[in-house]
């Protein structure tokens, strides 16, 4: 342990005070926290089971019987049409994507930046990343015409030497996805492995041999720790740029278009800033469900967590409304009448009223709420503002993607986009994510406890005279 | 040419003929009736994977126009204008295209049947009982009790039936189209016949014209010959080797006609008369000099007002007549289908004596008769349909047999047609296809599909050059089906007596060529040979006969002027604010509903597709707080329809205008059910020369409250800007 | 903004098949469009899709209106199929190499059997010319013996459009090879534009300067190419006529 770095100045608090507020100074013995973990894990209501059956259900219905109908069909059973010839399909991907940038955003960024307060809950952010790309993957094949067909996207070895189109954004995208979906399955799978281990000395049965094959014979020596620690570090600034990069090529399948309204040089950094948005929206939620239905969680996740998240929301929220504005102000000060044309149908077309719902959930709504510490300390709150970002993202991306769509350089074909079997395939995308985050949280430890273990002992009170300081050294 | 002829000659010459392949014929035995066969034993012209193409005409509407058809392998893949053809000179219309899917039609009659009338299920009987039938029929009636009802095509089996009417003292064909009634055919005719003292059908020089001004009539879209008079305005815009020509166009509601033109008048309905009187007049005052006695009772300032025009339009116009060349002015459609449309039809016709056109380029002629015509003949005015509708009602007529049309469906519902078959103890259609009157009849006795027949047609007008087109099946027929002129002949031998002795033939191929054998001696034609069977084969090879050299006529024009021409006022039947205009659709006509690609066809004016609508003026539609897509419930005096609203900014707001063409309650699937028929609103009123006046009705609009999306390939947002809070 | 000019390109990327559309005679009368479904066995979607902009025409006409009752006007009727771009904007986005440039015919071509269904390249076309079959529309028996043996008939998730008829345009090229001559212009067609009444559509090689269309591009002068400014290099001049 390195010497003491980082000192926080306090007055009159007390020690109690801050133990209360701050799960770093408030340490519990290891054991104790191992088996709150385990806890966690075990304990099953049979409300959990309802809402699992349910989801089961939904996700039988539209992923299983819907999609086949669509590919017995054809598209024909969805909303697409000339012009709108993408639809509510990419608007999920685009979403879905979206919401995976959370994840790494507080993992990898934070991580990096030692932000202390990111330690209980990296875990939960990271698995939302996997679980919505593997959305996102459902979204885009659904929205293909012959989904049978998808391997004819990757590159592979064929006798007709016949290779995908580099380019095509869209095999860029493809290679991005799916970049980001392998290295952030590794990068949610190392920091998982002492918890694996630390679950696996703590069960019996089926869990036993499943925590045992997944902890790779982890047994927590310095040098597993070391090799560990160095691929962790490693990840996480090699996953950054993954990650941003990833959203930008996704803005790049319509800002390389010559689509009116799409053909913007602002769209990655627009999409990137937007994607944080809608996931640290999803997070916040993500979190307060845990916090309240999940055992023993209250004491992992305090309201300071909510408090940070909130800050960061409001701070992305002033960056997306700034992209937002700038993107707008160049276009319409470009003067092209098809682009003035489309910036008039957002607002004043029939679905104008989505332009400023995306504009009140995505802006309005933050920057009333999360300006107020207590406000956004408050779970409830602040599910409800992660709610409607999401759906102000949600809104956002539909008007990019149809609502743009129905607006072309050929006045003769304007037409509307009339969602339909789209709609319950996408809310089999939302009950599927929902149920694969259920059955992780009774698989998998949500909270990465060594990690939480290390931060507490890197944290300490210090007296200086009267004055109560509160130490954090650094590890390593 | 010798006996010898052998079909390597044939082909040779073939090759010559045909621009880009060779056109093949019949001329032996092998090739008489084409074959499906399998790939073992090809027929003798078929290769795999090479086309044979066939020389036919069209018969989906009377025009006459060349085809070549392409097949593969026994099938038509795809029907072509005859390049040589001198009526369309390798061009089609939309209808023409879809001919191929009348051919192929899952719909079609399969098997003669017979049937309960009205009722769709039916049982087959096999061609021996039919033939029975059809000479039974014919023999154990008196002759007087006999009827042939048949369309506009095929002239060889009006000839066919013709014949044997005039040598069994059976009644007179009587031949109907609901285009023809559309058209105004018998008041163009009749007009014609007032003022130059013979009969014939006008033709009107639109190539020629640096003006053109039409009364109503739209000949782009269905009117005589739509595919010569498109091929006619593209002449008249033909801007590179002379000055553009003008395009007038003078009706309540902008046709894809006047779509094209440079100028749409949108008159009072009633008025074309005064109108085209006062034009004439002022050119004539222009000119100076004593006014002729046709010029002289008319007022122009009252014609102005009455028409709604400005006189100093009329003015302008008439400047044109009086001081240019090539000025033409064309009467038809629903101009002369009023009350006054005789009065019309002479006056318009009038008008182009004013501008001195007669026999020259740019202006009006006689249609040269086809090579084998006597003289001209019309089909049957809506009058003559009501004195025949009227003697089955009677039970004048035991048995009518139907070929060709589809009356029950056509004729305006003041005829009760229907109601009169029952007066008719038999009826026998020969229809290709389950249409209404085929449905209303005992039996069905279905005739090969056009491009599985023989037989020819007559130019009738559109073309410079007399010709007479002739029909061979291009595929083998697909179903048990059997040329109707097979079956007469047949039955006309079994019946025995003066029938078969007026029907001496083997079958319709050798009635044909009787007909066809005297073209040999005539001179002037685009071919010739010294014996029938090679002029039959090139008859064949070319898709008809036709003379080379101009053959239109000029018109007696010396009485014109000394006429007294009236313009009596129009008068409309029934109640109700808004007066009505029915018109044919330009891509479904009379008989397209069934073909689904001219279903998905999008209205040139409208883009509405797989259906009927009502055209209001946005305006009028306004006041009547009427959005589009509105069902509302047309009222005239002999019915009411209910049909979804378009607003059509190019209508007068005090006229409605409904589509015919939709409205089948049999026709197969693609036409039953759907959309409305404007003739269910028709009345019995006729003008002088007994056409009906469909444009002489008033009618009334009930909101029904209820909504029926149209199909339009237009966007309502990007076309009208619907939606995007800036409407126009 | 890309000026057409400043695309390089060499002589034979420049285009070769080519054609002109004289607005001014064209009717409306849609015999193009039937021509061309028959030809290329294009399918019909019925009334509901066709209302909803799947209908699967390879060409259309469109209009629009210009003024208020009664001195209302139609506008030129403007047939509007694949304007056979030189530098077209679907080509690129095609992921799966669907949608390609023929180097010998200077086309935009549809490869049926590799596309997968992204529908990038229609949302990419300026020009919103192409037809995606949204189903397996049912044409019944015995429909499907007018299909054209030269033309494949495509399946669902297909992408689609005008071809310039180029099944006609091998088989000119394949006669006149084994005759051992060039093709002579004028020698074939397209469907549209052999059926057209008012000989509105003409077709041709346009690198050849005594060919028809060339010729009608000069004489006529003030051809419009739609939507130039975005650097497509079209391939079909419209006459607007009046």
């Amino acid at each position: 342990m390195a010497e003491n770095t980082n000192i926080v100045h306090t007055h009159h608090n007390t020690e109690a005070h801050f133990r209360e507020k701050h799960l770093m100074l408030d340490p519990l013995p290891r054991g104790q926290m191992n088996d709150m973990v385990m806890e966690s894990m075990h304990t099953t209501s049979w409300k959990f089971w309802v809402v699992f059956a349910i989801l089961s259900v939904i996700v039988a219905y539209s992923l299983f019987y819907s999609w086949g109908v669509m590919i017995a069909e054809g598209l024909g059973v969805a909303g697409v049409n000339r012009p709108s010839y993408w639809g509510i399909f990419l608007v999920n991907t685009v979403f879905w994507i979206g919401i995976s940038h959370a994840g790494t955003f507080i993992s990898a960024i934070l991580r990096v930046f030692k932000a202390e307060f990111r330690r209980p809950f990296t875990r939960a952010a990271e698995l939302m990343t996997t679980f919505g790309l593997v959305q996102a993957g459902f979204s885009v094949f659904m929205h293909m015409g012959r989904v049978w067909l998808a391997y004819w996207l990757m590159p592979y070895a064929n006798q007709r030497m016949l290779w995908p189109n580099l380019h095509s954004p869209l095999t860029w995208d493809l290679l991005a996805i799916t970049t980001y979906l392998l290295s952030s399955t590794m990068y949610l799978f190392l920091p998982l492995i002492p918890d694996l281990a630390m679950a696996r000395d703590r069960s019996t049965g089926w869990r036993k041999t499943f925590y045992k094959t997944l902890a790779l014979g982890f047994r927590g020596t310095e040098g597993e720790w070391a090799h560990l620690r160095n691929a962790m570090n490693i990840f996480a600034f090699a996953i950054i740029p993954v990650m941003f990069s990833v959203h930008t090529i996704v803005s790049w399948d319509f800002a390389a278009a010559t689509r009116p309204g799409w053909n913007s040089s602002i769209f990655g950094p627009y999409f990137v800033i937007g994607a944080l948005h809608s996931g640290m929206g999803a997070v916040i939620m993500v979190l307060a469900v845990v916090r309240a239905t999940m055992k023993n969680m209250k004491y992992f996740i305090r309201p300071e967590h909510f408090d940070a998240i909130g800050k960061l929301m409001l701070i992305i929220s002033m960056a997306w409304a700034y992209f937002f504005f700038n993107d707008y102000m160049v276009q319409w000060y470009g003067g092209d009448k098809w682009t003035h044309q489309l910036l008039h149908f957002h607002e004043a077309g029939p679905m104008g009223w989505m332009w400023f719902a995306m504009l009140f959930f995505n802006i309005a709504v933050p920057w009333a709420v999360l300006w107020n510490q207590k406000w956004r300390s408050t779970p409830w709150i602040v599910f409800i503002v992660g709610f409607f970002i999401n759906i102000g993202m949600w809104f956002e991306r539909y008007i990019i993607v149809p609502i743009s769509l129905s607006i072309n350089r050929m006045p003769f074909t304007w037409r509307l986009y009339e969602p339909g079997i789209e709609i319950p395939l996408g809310i089999g995308t939302l009950a599927f994510f929902i149920l694969l985050y259920m059955g992780a949280s009774k698989l998998v430890p949500l909270i990465p406890v060594w990690e939480v273990e290390e931060g507490q002992m890197a944290h300490e009170f210090k007296k200086f005279g009267r004055e109560t300081v509160v130490s954090v050294s650094e590890l390593e | 040419m010798t006996d010898n002829f052998s079909r390597r000659d044939f082909l040779k010459l073939a090759g010559v003929g045909a621009a880009t392949s060779a056109i093949l014929t019949g001329c032996g035995p092998a090739s008489r009736y084409v074959k499906r066969e399998p790939y073992m034993e090809m027929p003798e012209y078929t290769y795999n994977g090479l086309s044979t193409y066939y020389a036919t005409t069209c018969r989906e509407c009377a025009a006459g126009c060349g085809l070549v058809v392409r097949t593969s392998q026994g099938r038509a893949i795809k029907t072509e204008g005859n390049a040589n053809h001198p009526l369309n000179l390798g061009k089609t219309c939309a209808r023409g295209q879809a001919t191929l899917h009348g051919l192929y039609n899952p719909d079609r009659v399969t098997d003669p049947i017979q049937r309960k009338r009205g009722n769709a299920s039916a049982t087959a009987v096999d061609w021996d009982s039919a033939t029975q039938t059809v000479a039974d029929a014919l023999k154990n009636n008196k002759p007087s009790e006999i009827a042939f009802l048949l369309g506009t095509t095929s002239d060889h089996l009006f000839d066919l039936v013709a014949d044997l009417s005039a040598q069994t003292g059976i009644n007179p064909p009587v031949r109907f189209g609901a285009l023809s009634m559309f058209e105004s055919r018998a008041t163009l005719a009749k007009a014609a016949e007032n003022l130059f003292g013979e009969s014939g059908m006008p033709f009107f020089d639109l190539g020629g014209a640096q003006a053109v001004f039409s009364f109503g009539a739209n000949f782009l879209e269905t009117w005589l010959s739509p595919v010569s008079y498109t091929r006619g305005f593209a002449g008249l815009r033909e801007a590179l080797t002379k000055k553009r020509g003008t395009l007038v166009q003078f009706e309540s509601r902008m046709s894809s006609t006047a779509g094209k033109a440079d100028e749409w008048i949108p008159l009072v309905p009633g008025t074309e008369a005064l109108v085209a009187l006062a034009i004439g007049r002022l050119a004539l005052e222009l000119r100076g000099g004593p006014l002729p006695r046709a010029f002289s009772d008319i007022d122009p300032k009252s014609a102005a007002s009455k028409s709604g025009i400005k006189l100093e339009t009329l003015e302008r116009y008439a400047e044109m007549f009086a001081n240019s060349a090539g000025v033409l002015a064309i009467p038809g459609g629903a101009a002369l289908g009023q009350t006054n449309g005789l009065a019309v039809a002479e006056a318009v016709l009038t008008l182009n004596a004013v501008a001195d056109n007669f026999g020259k380029p740019g202006g009006v002629f006689f249609s040269p008769l086809a090579p084998n015509q006597a003289m001209y003949q019309r089909s049957a005015s809506v009058k003559e349909m009501q004195d025949f509708t009227k003697k089955l009602a009677d039970g004048k007529i035991k048995v009518l047999f139907v070929h060709g049309v589809n009356p029950v469906f056509e004729l305006p519902a003041a005829l009760e047609f229907k109601k009169a078959l029952e007066g008719v103890e038999q009826v026998i259609s020969f229809s290709t296809f389950p249409d209404e009157t085929a449905l209303e009849s005992d039996y069905v006795f279905p005739d090969h599909h056009s491009l599985e027949s023989w037989g020819y047609q007559r130019v009738a007008t559109g073309s410079n050059q007399s010709a007479l087109s002739g029909s061979q099946p291009v595929v083998s027929p697909f179903y048990n089906t059997r040329a109707t002129a097979d079956v007469l002949i047949a039955a006309a031998q079994l019946a025995g007596g003066k029938f078969a002795a007026a029907l001496p033939f083997k079958d319709e191929v050798e009635f044909l060529q009787s007909k066809i054998a005297p073209l040999m001696s005539q001179s002037g034609g685009f071919f010739s040979a010294a014996d029938l069977p090679t002029f039959m084969a090139y008859f064949q090879q070319y898709g008809g006969w036709w003379q080379t050299a101009d053959s239109r006529t000029v018109p007696n024009t010396a009485d014109i002027f000394n006429r007294s021409l009236k313009a009596p006022e129009a008068e409309f039947a029934g109640e109700g604010e808004f007066f009505f205009m029915p018109f044919v659709s330009p891509t479904l006509a009379e008989a397209g509903a069934n073909k689904p690609w001219l279903q998905e066809l999008p209205d040139p004016t409208t883009t509405v597709m797989w259906n009927t609508w009502v055209e209001i003026n946005p305006e009028t539609a306004h006041e009547l707080g009427l959005e589009d897509d509105d069902v509302v419930k047309i009222i005239s005096e002999a019915g009411e329809l209910e049909l979804p609203v378009y607003r059509y900014p190019a209508i007068r707001p005090d006229t409605i205008a409904i589509p015919f063409g939709q409205g089948h309650t049999a026709y197969g699937r693609y036409a039953e059910g759907r959309g409305a028929n404007p003739t269910d609103l028709l009345g019995g009123h006729f003008n002088e020369a007994g056409d009906l006046a469909f444009a002489g009705m008033k009618v009334k609009i009930e909101k029904t409250g209820r909504k029926q999306p149209l199909s339009r390939l237009e966007s309502l947002m990007g076309v009208y800007g619907v939606g995007l809070g800036e409407e126009h | 903004m890309i000026r057409p000019e400043e695309i390089k390109m060499s002589a034979e990327e420049t285009g070769k098949w080519g054609m002109v559309m004289d607005q001014d005679i064209c009717t409306g009368c849609q015999a193009c469009v039937v021509a061309c479904a028959m030809e290329n066995n294009i399918t019909f979607v019925g009334e509901e899709d066709s209302g909803y902009g799947r209908s699967m025409h390879w060409i259309r006409i469109e209009r629009f209106w210009e003024g208020e009752y009664p001195e209302v006007k139609m506008t030129p009727n403007q047939p509007m199929l694949c304007q056979q771009c030189g530098s077209a904007t679907c080509e690129p986005v095609c992921p799966a190499f669907a949608t390609v440039h023929s180097q010998a015919e200077q086309l935009n071509l549809q490869v049926y059997n590799r596309c997968v269904g992204t529908r990038y390249c229609a949302n990419n076309c300026p020009y919103q010319v192409r037809s995606f079959n949204w189903r397996d529309y049912e044409r019944p028996e015995p429909l499907s013996n007018q299909f054209n043996p030269d033309v494949t008939v495509r399946r669902r998730g297909v992408m689609e459009k005008c071809t310039f008829c180029i099944q006609r345009i091998h088989k000119a090229q394949d006669k006149a090879k084994s005759e051992g001559r060039e093709v002579v212009d004028g020698e074939f067609t397209t469907a549209c534009a052999q059926a057209c009444p008012a000989s509105a559509i003409t077709f041709g090689r346009v690198d050849d300067p005594e060919s028809l269309v060339s010729q009608l591009a000069k004489k006529r002068g003030h051809g419009i190419k739609h939507l130039e400014e975005l650097g497509t290099l079209p391939n079909v001049t419209y006459f607007k006529g009046g």
